[in-house]
């Protein structure tokens, strides 16, 4: 028989922000869903668990009415199941092609991070995540939708406030209207392009949309490029961050990895298996349902915690550490299933192949301040806010 | 249902009765077949289900579409002119005996 989703209560949300790791354990060995009061969600943390739920869409849907990110953002492919979410996802795949991104995508990349390090190299220390995590990823984010330039300070709070807006189920008045002027930036500046795209296919997401067959409607245009600049700029921000602290904190594992540059894609998966940039995702159950033993309600919100799910010991041995030859596993950052990350060969390339090899080429003798360590944040979204270092200038 | 072979890296086969609705990638997971992963569960988007196809069969299991040609670009072991990803190759009933090679990391 299967009994219904234990309740944890002694957790606060500050618990959850700070550090998830050990209420996710707690959750994992408690059962294979657990309603936590502090994020008011079933919660999902056990690796198989997840790999099931997202083979059968039927039953955990991505569809969800009453969603904030389709109140904020519209009607994307991303929060619909079946052909609907097929076809919007079809639309945009050119885009990120592996071809595109190994020919077109990442010479532009390579620019940017040059210039980003070039700026900082003389001044021999700094804050990674504003001196080149969150530019490099706004920057490149900004060439891929196809948007004319603007400061990367535009686009990163635009993302932020979409986020907010998207996990704002306290109803605060002034994240709503951030949202929602976001939101109507983010339509100005795709009105301003969409000619030129129109006239000029080219590898852009918005030159996709509008050349999709059929192609895309306005409004799915609008929300979906929403979706793309709240989902597709932290994550790489965050595992730049993340990749880099994990070599700094292991000097044995960032000389092999400097060393044997064919490793870098091993270090990066390592990366977003040790702090995964998305932590948590949400599914809706559609009927009532037995999930290795507990019993889901018709139309229960679960949260499948992809950061827990990716530190389960019954998959990977001392989940905590940072291991870079731990024996080979797949792991769910980029999560499973018809949603798996449609920006996974972008990032890959972009954060494994460029930005971190080109940082620790090009800044000597790169190490972490005993007077400033890193603070990490986050259980939704992961990873750290702030990464003081210091180089030979 | 015809009856695939699938062969491991390591030599060991299994023969599975497969549906004709299906791909190989599902027919395999249905069966607990070590060595195929399938992260993306058909999207062709992750390349964690490539396999080797008998080329005796071509006719049967058709040509890689554009996204797919680029994808296999990209696996994990060495791409041959008999790879695919194992999701985009749908079952036909012509396709009774035939192997397909389980590669040895995805
Ligand atoms: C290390 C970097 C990244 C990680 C860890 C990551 C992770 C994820 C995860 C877990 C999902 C599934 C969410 C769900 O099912 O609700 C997802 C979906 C998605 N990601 Fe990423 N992402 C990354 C980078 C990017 C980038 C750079 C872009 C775009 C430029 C992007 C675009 C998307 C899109 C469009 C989807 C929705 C796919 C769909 O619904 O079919 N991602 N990502």
């Amino acid at each position: 028989m299967a009994s219904a989703a234990p309740v944890i209560t002694d957790v606060s949300y500050t618990d959850l922000l700070e550090d998830p790791y050990p209420v996710f354990k707690r959750v994992r060995d408690t059962a294979p869903a657990v309603f936590v009061a502090a994020a008011n969600l079933t919660l999902v943390t056990r690796f198989d668990d997840i790999m099931s739920i997202e083979r059968d869409p039927a039953t955990y849907s991505s569809d969800n009415p009453a969603s904030l990110v389709n109140k904020v953002m519209g009607p994307t492919f991303m929060r619909k199941d079946g052909a609907a979410h097929a076809t919007g996802r079809k639309a945009i795949e050119p885009s990120f092609r592996p071809g595109t991104i190994k020919e077109h995508w990442a010479p532009k990349f390579t620019e940017i991070c040059e210039r980003l390090i070039g700026a900082l190299r003389e001044a021999g220390e700094a804050d990674l995540f504003s001196a080149l995590a969150a530019p490099m990823a706004s920057l490149s984010l900004m060439e891929m939708i196809g948007f004319k330039a603007m400061p990367w300070q535009t686009l990163a709070e635009w993302s932020q406030s979409l986020i907010d807006g998207a996990g704002n189920y306290a109803r605060d008045a002034e994240i709503d209207r951030k949202a929602m002027e976001a939101g109507a930036g983010i339509d100005a500046a795709i009105e301003a392009v969409l000619d030129h795209h129109r006239a000029n296919p080219n590898p852009s997401i918005l030159s996709s949309m509008v050349h999709a067959d059929p192609p895309m409607p306005i409004e799915e245009m609008r929300a979906n490029i929403k979706v793309i600049i709240g989902g597709g700029l932290n994550e790489p921000r965050d595992a730049i961050l993340t990749l880099t602290l994990g070599l700094l904190e292991n000097s044995a594992q960032k000389e092999s990895v400097l060393a044997r540059p064919e490793l870098w894609p091993t270090a990066f998966e390592e990366a977003i298996r040790w702090i995964s940039p998305i932590g948590m995702y949400p599914r809706r159950v559609t009927r009532p349902v037995d999930l290795a033993g507990v019993a889901l309600p018709e139309g229960v919100q679960i949260g499948l915690c992809v950061g827990a799910a990716n530190r389960d010991d019954r998959r990977f041995t001392e989940p905590d550490r940072f291991d870079m030859f731990r024996p080979k596993q797949s792991h769910l950052a980029f999560g499973a299933g018809a949603h798996f990350c449609a920006g996974t060969w972008v990032s890959r390339q972009t954060v494994g192949r460029i930005v971190v090899p080109m940082l620790f080429e090009r800044l000597s003798n790169l190490r972490l301040r005993d007077d400033a360590p890193p603070v990490i944040r986050g259980w939704v979204f992961r990873g750290p806010v702030s990464l003081p270092v210091r180089w030979d200038a | 249902m015809p009856t695939i072979i699938f062969v491991a890296a390591d030599g060991t086969t299994r023969e599975v009765a497969a549906a004709t609705d299906q791909s190989i990638m599902e027919v395999a997971l249905g069966a607990g077949v070590p060595g195929i992963v399938a992260e993306c569960n058909g999207a062709a988007a992750c390349a964690t289900c490539h396999c080797y196809f008998d080329p005796a069969y071509v006719g049967h299991i058709g040509e890689a579409g554009e996204h797919e040609n680029e994808m296999l670009d990209f696996t994990a072991s060495e791409r041959t002119a008999d790879s695919r990803l194992s999701c985009q190759v749908r079952i036909v009933a012509a396709m009774e005996g035939m192997t397909v090679r389980v590669p040895s990391a995805q």
